[in-house]
């Protein structure tokens, strides 16, 4: 781009949309909209990734997640009758709600709040990289081919394990 | 350039919404959301790590090629698992799903 | 580098330096947005030119211009005048959103297609799974198009549309799998740039015709018509929407038209090298609405195919086939029998 715009107003912006998009996906009242604000989440994500220098995950963040497990969420959902979804809609929270949210925050405000003691010692500008993509298949290939076979059979794993399942569903 | 501290208060702040749905939520598709949110974190700052290290490894970046690959295969198999549940008990309520009866 | 203005008196200079700069050219004339415009118009005009020849009749003749080429802006201001109807009880913001985001998803990726040498607006490494990833999102919004609707017809044309765009999918990336492959990397410059001396349609040629296959059902052109039949559908997936609504989807389908021709030309057929008589970009357009053309014939020869042969065949037998490919080109790279074209 031969325009400059100051990349931490770009941060901010995304950093805001993923976060209100990761709450919606859990507070909309209906499901749909809660995975169309994930999907907008994982979007963000994928964001990131480009800030971060990893072009090829951020394309690969947006094909798996948005493109085939929002689909799959989609399916679900449309699976499952609308009756039933409403029903448990209703009357979400009564104490456990006040107390899952102060777990969570205080979790995320601890690990936060490490991570802006520890701020002066950690680095504030990234370093000159030089990750093009083309060095991925190299390192996946040969530096750690034991994890890309033990995915290749996990995958398998899975997609018969969908199979299996889906067959059960039929026959009982 | 943003500091590496910005990424991780991010994360963190991801990994809080996601436990949050996971612990409170009834609905089996919405804990799945939280699931993956928590999932993202991670990834983010794996993503986030490995790029501000001296000099940048990309062996971060195969860690999180794994882990996109392997949270996609548990969304799959979970989401097979929430409809088999529906079949047989008709209710994805996770309250009504604690019997380990058929 | 344009710099944003310090001062009030910079916004002029400002203003000047940002039109003539080369990003904002490419993005809203050339490879932008009023070419795209201008050539999705010109599509549907040509598409129903092209069927009523084959047809033995003459098609759109009369909304001005020599041949009735003003037709697509007749039909715009017939569609944008109807009523928008939205059904009982349907889900009034996705159904007018959705469109706008099928538009937006068909037209950025045009943002990494090369035109030329120096008319691609984003050179990105990783151009091609840049254009995957994007083309991935539209089943899943279609579905979401389709449950918004509220109705019957709409609903299995949307099932029907995501099971058979999800299906096709990987024998396309598969296939361009094998150009990759051959290039040598994922950025679409690059992949055109391999091509200077012979074009990946030769070497490749078990992948071009995957490929053609898989953009058709992508497309959901005949005879991969499912999602739109006639006499069970209605009109599949968008039986509900009318007017501008009608409009914007048209214009998407279009876009997506114009997309995947482009790519089948930037992978297989050489982008826009060609003898230097013309220009480049010129030897890109023209190629792509050749291509266009093999993509517009079908429709007006074919019947449909039935569903469970839909599903085998893009399963099975074009993965099967794509990955034959694959291997084939690993081999041919392997024992230097390209090494004459520099590949």
């Amino acid at each position: 781009m031969d325009i400059a715009i100051p990349p931490d107003i770009a941060f901010i912006l995304l950093a805001t949309v993923t976060l209100l998009a990761a709450i919606m996906a859990l507070q909309a009242k209906e499901l749909i909209y809660g995975a169309i604000s994930l999907a907008i989440s994982f979007i963000g994500i994928a964001g990131f990734f480009v800030f971060l220098d990893a072009p090829y995950l951020a394309m690969l963040q947006i094909a798996v997640y948005v493109g085939a497990v929002v689909v799959l969420i989609l399916f679900t959902i449309m699976l499952v009758r609308r009756e039933v979804v409403r029903e448990t809609e209703e009357h979400e929270e009564g104490g456990e709600g006040s107390i899952g949210l102060w777990i969570a925050g205080l979790l995320a405000v601890s690990i936060a709040g490490v991570a802006a003691l520890a701020g002066p010692n950690l680095p504030t500008t990234a370093p000159p990289a030089n990750l093009p993509v083309s060095e991925l298949g190299p390192v996946l290939a040969i530096d750690y081919p034991v994890p890309l076979v033990i995915l290749a059979l996990l995958l398998s794993a899975a997609l018969l394990g969908a199979l299996v399942l889906a067959k059960l569903e039929k026959g009982q | 350039m943003v500091a590496l501290t910005s990424y991780i208060i991010v994360s963190a702040a991801l990994l809080g919404i996601g436990i949050y749905g996971l612990s409170v939520k009834r609905n089996a598709i919405r804990i799945l959301f939280a699931i993956e949110i928590i999932v993202n974190a991670a990834n983010l700052n794996f993503a986030a790590f490995t790029r501000y290290m001296s000099p940048p490894q990309v062996s971060g970046q195969v860690i999180v090629f794994y882990s996109i690959a392997a949270a996609a295969m548990e969304a799959a198999v979970g989401l097979a698992l929430i409809l088999v549940a529906f079949r047989l008990n008709g209710s994805i309520d996770v309250r009504k799903l604690n019997k380990l009866k058929g | 580098m344009v710099n944003l203005p310090a001062t009030p008196a910079d916004i002029l200079p400002f203003i000047i330096a940002l039109v003539t700069s080369h990003t904002f050219i490419t993005i809203v004339l050339f490879p932008g947005f009023i070419h795209l415009m201008l050539v999705v118009m010109f599509l549907t005009w040509y598409e129903r030119k092209v069927l009523a020849r084959i047809q033995l009749r003459i098609g759109p003749l009369y909304a001005g211009g020599p041949g009735g080429i003003l037709q697509p802006i007749a039909d715009g201001v017939k569609l944008i005048f109807k009523e928008v109807m939205i059904p009982y009880k349907a889900n009034k913001p996705l159904f007018i959103w959705i469109p706008l985001a099928l538009v937006f998803f068909a037209a950025v990726p045009f943002a990494v297609i090369p035109f030329g040498q120096h008319w691609v607006i984003a050179n990105l490494d990783v151009g091609l799974v840049f254009v995957f990833a994007l083309t991935s999102l539209f089943p899943s919004m279609i579905l979401i198009f389709a449950w918004a609707s509220n109705s019957k017809y709409p609903f299995l044309g949307g099932l029907r549309s995501l099971f058979q765009q999800v299906a096709y999918e990987i024998p396309m990336w598969i296939s361009a799998l094998s150009v990759v492959l051959l290039a040598g990397s994922l950025s679409l410059v690059d992949i055109v740039n391999a091509q200077q001396k012979i074009w990946f349609m030769v070497p490749a040629f078990l992948s071009f015709v995957v490929f053609f296959i898989a953009i058709m059902a992508e497309l959901e052109r005949l005879p991969f018509d499912l999602p739109e039949a006639e006499p069970e559908l209605v009109a599949g997936w968008y039986t509900e929407s009318s007017g501008a609504i009608f409009m914007v989807l048209f214009l998407a389908l279009y876009m997506k038209l114009y997309l995947m021709s482009s790519l089948v030309t930037v992978l297989f057929l050489g982008g826009w090298w060609g003898p230097a008589f013309l220009p480049q970009p010129v030897w890109f357009i023209l190629k792509t609405l050749i291509v266009a053309t093999f993509i517009i014939i079908p429709r007006g020869v074919y019947a449909r195919i039935r569903v469970d042969m839909l599903i085998k065949l893009g399963w099975t037998r074009l993965l099967i086939l794509a990955l034959a490919n694959v291997f084939l080109t690993v081999l041919l790279l392997n024992t230097g029998v390209l090494s004459m074209w520099g590949l």
